[in-house]
């Protein structure tokens, strides 16, 4: 379903050239929960980026369900985000002047649902992350597990193919994080293909692949490596 | 279009939109009394005189020396004129068109005191005056050359007929359906005077006062020693005959002073040069309210661009296109102005009422509203496409980079 052979993504300002991925080759089939870690700085944010048509490549090649994107036009880069992808974000990334529906429902405006349609989906999403009766709440009002659970709620009303999360679990404690896996774990189960980044290897660990990054390049490890190795990083 | 949850943010952030609203709507009650004014005023310069103003210049002649036979001098300088080749007639009158500066008289219906009358302006003149002024006689006929007298400085004796513009007719004999002529009118309360001819426009001197349209010609010369002159040319001659007339009366008689030679032109142009001024500076003032009112809008609209990068990049994350995150800045300006806009319709008209009562203006025409509307959201959505542009080059990675 995902299929990234030799990307490279160079950032270049005025004086340094910054390799954040190099060489990247990764495949990763339909239906399955991959976590990515990695030490930072290691190339993981950009990588998902990629992966999410949120920034384009430098070189090397990205298939997205069997369509090779770098022949892409942005609008057409937009609409697949729109319909294949979900985001879920370390910030949660809430509108803070739209209510929870309204939040849930930017997407599926782009893409362009019949307003009944619309109410369905975020009924049930919010339904699904427990927050189904917060609609009217405006993000501030809520706690950060519960923007995270609405986040999530956004990111699948759309019923994407494919779920991105950058450190979903990062701005919650313990409890939060646990609560937010277990949805993802849901998630996965009912047959969306998710790739997850965290610092935290006892979540990676519940991911049924583990992907481990350095320096711009995967490496497909055992969990010792990857512990030495973040351990040593920092 | 996803017109309510924009509105619905709109109005979580009030105060600077409420503000520029505010600022559309007051830029558009300006707007559109400014334009109405500006409109009233070219009406007024577009007014004919009924006169073949390219074709026609005035000037004067003051005899210095006492004593001097002036009819004769009026009849030769008049002969003098007349014969001047290009020259089609002319005249010796108190007063003019646009001039200024003439005589009104009052007249009514029925003679005696305390009863309404009607005003006009008077010139006393002679039967040359409808081929020298090129004015189109409607009804009856001109003076016949005996019908003219001379009258005396100090006298106050009335001419029996008179041949007045069709507007004053109207206000003097309302309820007239057939002819005007051979009404009898009264002058001075006592003295009657019949109408013998009516012509199709003829205005009085003063272009700012409102019985403009009433004017009558009078058939009595005046033998003072200023001499107002009159002169139409054949089309096309005005400007070699003016110096030659000026000449030619300087050389015939060298006891008098020939002064104050205008075209009508330029006697129209001094007269409505208020007016033109009044145009510039309100089209002036309305393109500066505009202008300041267009930046205004960039300037809340691009500072709602850095405000929201993050939110935009959120929304570019979750699938908008360029063109729907430009969109949205239009839809919201479009909301904005609609809100103004509104207001300003109110206020407008307000204004304008205020306006009408107070100096007695006329009300302004209906279609300016919806022109002025019309011109404010474009301005709005002119002013907001740059800021809109800026922010749908906002990339998506923001969502995932910062914070
Ligand atoms: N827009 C950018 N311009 C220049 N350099 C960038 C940009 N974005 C990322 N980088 C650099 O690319 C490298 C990889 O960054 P990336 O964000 O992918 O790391 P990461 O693995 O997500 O790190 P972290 O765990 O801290 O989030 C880093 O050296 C970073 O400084
Ligand atoms: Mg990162």
């Amino acid at each position: 379903m995902l299929k990234m052979t030799k990307v490279s993504k160079i950032y270049r300002t005025d004086t340094v050239e910054t390799h954040a991925l190099r060489e990247f080759s990764l495949e990763v089939q339909e239906g399955e929960f991959v976590s990515v870690t990695g030490p930072s700085g290691s190339g993981k944010t950009t990588f998902l980026n990629i992966a999410g048509l949120l920034e384009e490549l430098t070189s090397g090649t990205y298939e997205l369900d069997g369509r090779d994107i770098s022949a892409l036009s942005d609008r057409e880069r937009s609409k697949v985000r729109n319909e294949k992808i979900g985001f879920i974000f370390q910030s949660f990334n809430l509108i803070p002047e739209l209510n929870i529906f309204d939040n849930v429902d930017v997407p599926l405006r782009y893409r362009g649902f019949a307003a009944p349609d619309r109410r369905k989906r975020i009924e049930n999403s919010l339904e699904m992350v427990g927050l189904a009766s917060r609609m009217e709440h405006y993000p501030a009002q809520l706690s950060g597990g519960q923007q995270q659970r609405v986040a999530i709620a956004r990111a699948l009303a759309g019923e994407p193919r494919f779920l991105l999360a950058d450190e979903p679990t990062g701005n919650l404690d313990t409890e939060m994080a646990t609560n937010v896996l277990d949805l993802l774990d849901e998630i996965n189960g009912n047959g969306t293909t998710i790739i997850m980044v965290t610092h935290e290897l006892t979540l990676a660990d519940r991911a049924k692949r583990n992907i481990f990054v350095r320096d711009g390049r995967v490496s497909d490890g055992p969990p010792e490596f990857r512990l030495a190795a973040a351990g040593g990083q920092g | 279009m996803e017109l309510g949850p924009i509105w619905r943010s709109l109005s979580k952030n009030k105060a600077g939109f409420l503000l520029i609203a505010l600022q559309i709507a007051v830029t558009m009650a300006i707007m559109i009394n400014a334009v109405a004014i500006m409109q009233e005023r070219a009406r007024d310069m577009g007014r004919p005189s009924g006169l073949d103003e390219p074709n026609i210049f005035a000037l004067s002649s003051t005899a210095f020396v006492p004593g001097m036979n002036m009819r004769a001098l009026i009849d030769e300088d008049l002969e003098l004129i007349r014969r001047t080749p290009g020259v089609i007639d002319a005249i010796a009158t108190n007063s003019f068109p646009l001039r200024q500066g003439g005589s009104s008289r009052g007249f009514q219906t029925e003679p005696g005191t305390g009863k309404d009358d009607v005003g006009a302006a008077v010139y006393f003149t002679d039967e040359h005056a409808i081929e020298t002024f090129g004015l189109m006689l409607v009804e009856g006929s001109n003076f016949a050359p005996n019908e003219v007298t001379w009258t005396e400085e100090g006298s106050d004796a009335w001419a029996g007929t008179v041949i007045v513009s069709r507007a004053f007719a109207e206000a003097l004999f309302p309820d007239e359906e057939g002819s005007y002529v051979g009404k009898t009118m009264y002058v001075d309360q006592a003295k009657p005077v019949q109408i013998t001819g009516v012509v199709e426009t003829l205005q009085a001197p003063w272009k700012g006062w409102d019985g403009v349209e009433r004017a009558m010609l009078v058939p009595q010369r005046r033998d003072f020693n200023f001499q107002r002159y009159v002169v139409r040319t054949e089309p096309g001659m005005r400007d070699v005959v003016m110096p030659q007339v000026e000449e030619a009366l300087a050389q015939s008689n060298r006891n008098r002073i020939i002064q104050s030679m205008r075209t009508m032109d330029e006697v129209r142009y001094m007269a409505y040069l208020g007016d033109s001024a009044m145009i510039k500076m309100l089209a002036f003032i309305v393109t500066l309210l505009l202008v300041i009112t267009g930046l205004g809008i960039v300037g809340l609209a691009s500072f709602n661009v850095s405000r929201r990068t993050r939110q935009i990049g959120i929304r570019r994350a979750l699938g908008a296109t360029k063109t729907q995150v430009v969109r949205y800045f239009q839809v919201e300006n479009f909301l904005v102005s609609a809100l103004g806009i509104g207001v300003g319709a109110v206020l407008a008209v307000a204004l304008n009422m205020l306006m009408v009562n107070a100096f007695s203006m006329a009300p302004m025409a209906w279609y300016i509203v919806p022109i002025a509307m019309v011109v404010l959201w474009s301005v709005g959505q002119a002013a907001v496409i740059g800021p809109a542009r800026r922010a749908s080059r906002i990339s998506p990675a923001i969502a995932t980079r910062s914070g």
